[in-house]
């Protein structure tokens, strides 16, 4: 078995994973975009690896394979920022909800002992 | 049958009122819900003091999760069908009794604004979006439809089982998606002419680079449904119910 093989069986496996989630409901729409991109891409780059060598020569990169370093990190590094803004913002919406159901549950029940 | 008229609602305080005063000609308030999305003006106790039950978000979680809110109030509160109504005067109150009317023989009635009766104006460039979605639409709903991403809707007691246990949430894709998956449970899907109003508050977004994300999302949305299976809360529903009927 080539490395070739093995690359492009994984990268397979990770757009079948992404389109199984869609399907069921699990992951969202808004998060799918980004991974149905990194999926195919992940199988264009291990199908047709001159297409790296190209662009590596277009950029003067003298190795390939620190292309697909810096890209990786990259890309790795946008999907980390966008997990940890969204978490932010989720901590901040939980935290308003929270105090808004404790602030209408005391009114509640001072409602009731009326 | 009983039905509920749902109001979505963001930030209306300036138009709010005026909206539940002439809605209040065609439909009774006591069988008005305002599903207040997160708002930070005065629109829920504006709402309150005009007469209209009033549900808020502690949040902003977007029209599709305050719909949903609307269905999970109706089921509990034992309504036959909901009337999505928007919040910002748009929508006219004398089409109210023609969806009724036209949900006989039919699970869900859309208020098109471009089917023939209509006057609605538009650019052509904004109407040949809508042309393009609603195309697709009918394609899944196995019946010609001009207004896919009308918010002008009521959903019968077939429609609403399904809604209150799943309704789409995502930005923009509520209206759309749906259609396809009541289509996907087999309710039947129809609209009606319907004018409207213009925005009384609020500017509807015109730029082309927004018009083709909308667009892209749409249909990336409606592509999606192809290969989705049914939302597991609906299916567990339809088995509870398979159940019931069987003891």
């Amino acid at each position: 078995m080539t490395p070739q093989i093995l690359a492009i069986v994984m990268a397979v496996v990770l757009l079948v994973a992404v389109i199984v989630l869609l399907r069921s409901y699990v992951l969202p729409e808004k998060y799918a975009v980004l991974w149905l991109i990194a999926a195919v891409a992940a199988i264009v780059l291990s199908a047709w690896p001159g297409l790296l060598e190209a662009v590596s020569r277009f950029f003067g990169i003298a190795s390939a394979i620190n292309l697909l370093f810096v890209g990786a990190f990259f890309v790795m590094f946008l999907l980390l920022m966008q997990i940890t803004l969204e978490l932010a913002r989720t901590r901040d919406e939980l935290r308003r909800a929270v105090q808004r159901l404790a602030l209408d549950v005391e009114k509640a029940s001072r409602d009731n002992d009326n | 049958m009983r039905v509920l008229v749902a109001v979505p609602a963001l930030n209306e305080a300036e138009v709010i009122g005026q909206v539940l005063k002439s809605l209040s000609a065609a439909h009774p308030l006591a069988d008005v819900v305002i599903v207040d999305d997160g708002s930070r003006d005065a629109t829920a106790s504006i709402a309150r003091a005009a007469g209209a039950h009033v549900v808020s978000h502690a949040i902003n979680l977007g029209v599709g999760a305050a719909m949903g809110t609307a269905f999970k109030y109706a089921v509990r509160n034992g309504y036959d069908a909901v009337i999505q109504f928007d919040g910002d005067g748009q929508h006219r109150t004398e089409h109210i009794h023609e969806l009724i009317e036209a949900l006989d023989g039919a699970d869900i009635v859309i208020g098109s604004r471009f089917a023939v009766g209509g006057s609605y104006k538009s650019s052509a460039a904004r109407r040949s979006v809508q042309r393009l979605i609603a195309g697709v639409t009918s394609l899944f709903a196995r019946t010609r439809l001009t207004d896919a991403t009308s918010g002008f809707r009521i959903a019968g007691p077939r429609a609403l089982a399904v809604f209150a246990e799943h309704y789409p949430v995502e930005w923009l894709g509520d209206t759309v998606e749906s259609i396809v998956l009541a289509t996907r449970q087999n309710l039947t899907v129809r609209e009606i002419p319907v004018d409207m109003n213009e925005r009384a508050g609020g500017v509807p977004s015109q730029s082309v680079f927004r018009a083709t994300l909308y667009t892209a999302r749409i249909l990336f949305i409606l592509g999606l449904s192809t290969i989705r299976s049914v939302p597991p809360s609906v299916r567990k529903a339809r088995q509870r119910a398979i159940a019931e009927v069987a003891a």
